[in-house]
């Protein structure tokens, strides 16, 4: 019994950590732009000249801000679903599939069904995306909780099998004809996601974005399924004991976390490109790893976490063309930002009381 | 045996070169009880090293030292966030090959390139036909005039067998892999021993990127080893951590991408992208069939504090 108290009690002792964990996130980002300071330094720029060109190409004119709004919706969506995955000690490395996955799913709907009303169209693509991530996520699920592999294998390695699924629709049926490149031909208009600004490239992406991180907190803190997931995260005993299945709670968060990333994928296809395209998730999955990581795997704090890799990608780019310093410097933050933020959690989680 | 099979298997070995070593390394780490996940970002570290190397210095083994020494670099970072650190390991494996990626091509741009993307090309290992033995019928084309990595990926299996499980070391390392407080008891130094383990594993793995870049495409491009280090994660588990075990994971998926290389040219009515999926199929497959009996070393994965109990 004393043990299921004590489960209970470091679930909820959680929030206390919450300032402290988003305090050393903090630090992490700044040492990695130390760090990477250096590295421009020893490129033989200024490093200041470059940040502040960083700085300029992020938040410059309003278009800028729109295209890193716009960039920080997948990944504060993928996030989301990572992070409550790693809540419960579900690692799910899968997102980049079920990003594509959800994708293919949106586009698919797009061309192979008609629909006049954009309110319709839309809405059944982005059901559509939320299923196939769902369907992705669940079959890793399924593998991890039936056969006992390692979810971080399973979801890996569904990766590629996805980003293959899409590549092999692309040369079949949804491929546009003589395009040169793998991709599906332009959908519909119907079909294209409404911009929130007229005149900008901003849509509704990320206000969809945000209102799901703030129910992602609800559902997180202050709902009995959310505390059921914490509890199987922080004590796989103490949840047993307290009758909470670890079949039904890997399969939750699965799921939650692949209609999430489902989600960002018919974005993506919906708001941005209008088409499919592949390749087009490369690298969002493990991004979002990193956003949950940074985002102190705190629903409300994944918002601000995606927003600084979207205006950090953003800047980059400015940054090459006005300093000529190579935006695979923007790579480089994000590794070792993880790197600091996994090396600072892990130091304070082994002296108690820090 | 004609000669499109004798093609076909020379092209499945030559794809599983790179494999192998960084399944041998990864090997190492994951019997001392660290997940291999970084191998994908070591071996790109040791492709960028032996390119760059032998690039600069026209010297193909100052480009073999080098990969040796980038991806023990690598291994260094994995080894301190989490051995000394205690950090989740997978996602640490993830965030080192993120760095590795961004780092790479950032050197490349700021080193050689002068901010652009360079061409940089270093002439191929040739191979080096072993007198006498190169002449048999079959076997020889296949196993004696191969380049020198492949000789050394082969070679090197013997003594990972012997060492791990043969030696006295390697009972000490897999102790540390299977329960770090007994191996502590017997007077071990599970810390330490991790993090040799990585850094040895990290420069193998190293060994696979020299083999891209050295032996088999001529020049470092960016992320040019699109996922094989997460193929070799595979092939060890597959391979049951046992290095004739993962030398043959890594033949036949060799062997898989080999035939994907051929279904164009020999019309197989099946799709490219379908034979593409195949290693990784078989090893969601493999892995699914062996369920529990795929046994892990006991303590990998956690960390281990002395002071803790």
């Amino acid at each position: 019994m004393s043990e299921i108290a004590a489960g209970i009690a470091k679930a909820s002792r959680w929030q206390v950590y919450i300032p402290a964990s988003l305090r050393r996130a903090a630090l992490a980002v700044l040492l990695a732009l130390v760090c990477t300071g250096l590295l421009i330094v020893f490129s033989g720029k200024d490093p200041l000249v470059a940040y502040r060109a960083m700085l300029t190409g992020a938040f410059g004119s309003f278009d800028r801000i729109a295209v890193g709004l716009n960039k920080a919706t997948p990944y504060i969506l993928t996030g989301l679903g990572i992070a409550l995955c790693f809540r419960a000690r579900v690692i799910n490395i899968g997102g980049e599939g079920q990003i594509a996955i959800g994708g293919l799913c949106a586009s698919w709907v797009g061309i192979m069904l008609p629909l006049a009303h954009p309110v319709l169209a839309i809405g059944s693509a982005l059901l559509a995306s939320i299923l196939g991530g769902m369907i992705w996520a669940g079959l890793a699920a399924a593998i991890h909780v039936g056969r006992r592999v390692h979810e971080v294998l399973v979801t890996l390695l569904l990766n590629f099998v996805a980003l293959l699924i899409v590549g092999a629709a692309l040369h079949g049926s949804l491929g546009e004809d003589g395009a040169g490149f793998p991709q599906s031909p332009l959908l519909p208009a119907e079909y294209w996601l409404p911009k929130l600004l007229k005149g900008t490239q901003l849509h509704y992406g990320i206000l969809i974005a945000v209102v799901i991180a703030g129910l992602s907190h609800v559902f997180l803190w202050h709902t009995r399924y959310g505390f059921a997931l914490r509890v199987f995260g922080s004590s796989r005993p103490a949840a047993r004991y307290a009758g909470f299945s670890p079949a039904a709670s890997t399969f939750t968060v699965m799921l939650l976390a692949g209609a999430l990333a489902g989600l960002a994928g018919g974005i993506e296809v919906l708001g941005i490109h209008y088409r499919l395209i592949e390749g087009f998730s490369h690298g969002f999955g493990f991004n979002a790893v990193a956003i949950a990581l940074l985002g102190a795997l705190n629903p409300l704090a994944v918002v601000p976490a995606g927003l600084f890799f979207g205006f950090l990608e953003t800047g980059a780019l400015a940054m090459q063309r006005q300093v000529g310093v190579p935006s695979s410097l923007v790579t480089v933050i994000q590794g070792l930002t993880m790197l600091f933020v996994l090396a600072a959690m892990a130091s304070a989680n082994r002296k108690p009381g820090s | 045996m004609d000669a499109a099979t004798l093609d076909f298997l020379v092209s499945a070995l030559r794809i599983a070169t790179p494999l192998l070593f960084a399944a041998l390394g990864g090997i190492l780490s994951e019997r001392a009880g660290v997940f291999a996940v970084g191998l994908e970002g070591m071996m790109l570290a040791g492709a960028f090293g032996a390119a760059i190397a032998a690039f600069i210095t026209g010297s193909a083994m100052l480009g073999l030292v080098a990969s040796l020494a980038c991806g023990a670099c690598l291994a260094g970072v994995v080894a301190i966030v989490t051995v000394r650190f205690g950090a989740e390991q997978m996602v640490t494996g993830l965030a080192a090959n993120i760095f590795a990626i961004g780092l790479t091509s950032f050197l490349l741009r700021s080193t050689v390139g002068r901010g652009q993307a360079p061409v940089i090309q270093v002439p191929l290992l040739q191979a080096w036909p072993i007198p006498g033995l190169a002449d048999l019928p079959w076997i020889g084309p296949l196993l004696f005039q191969q380049p020198p990595l492949t000789y050394l990926a082969l070679g090197i299996t013997v003594p990972m067998f012997y060492f791990l499980m043969r030696s006295q070391a390697g009972l000490t390392l897999r102790a540390v892999g299977e329960n770090p407080q007994a191996a502590y008891a017997i007077g071990g130094d599970p810390v330490a021993i991790r993090i040799w383990a990585v850094l040895a594993g990290g420069a193998i793995a190293g060994l696979g990127g020299a083999v891209l870049a050295l032996q088999q495409i001529g020049t470092f491009t960016d992320a040019m080893t699109s996922g094989r280090g997460y193929l070799a994660l595979a092939a060890i588990i597959v391979g049951r951590w046992m290095p004739f075990g993962t030398l043959v994971a890594c033949l036949v998926f060799g062997a898989a991408e080999a035939l994907y290389l051929r279904v164009q040219t020999i019309g197989l009515p099946i799709s490219s992208y379908v034979v593409q999926m195949l290693p990784y199929i078989i090893a969601i497959v493999v892995l699914a069939l062996m369920g529990r009996a795929a046994r892990l070393p006991a303590a990998i994965g956690t960390a281990y504090d002395r002071e803790a109990k």
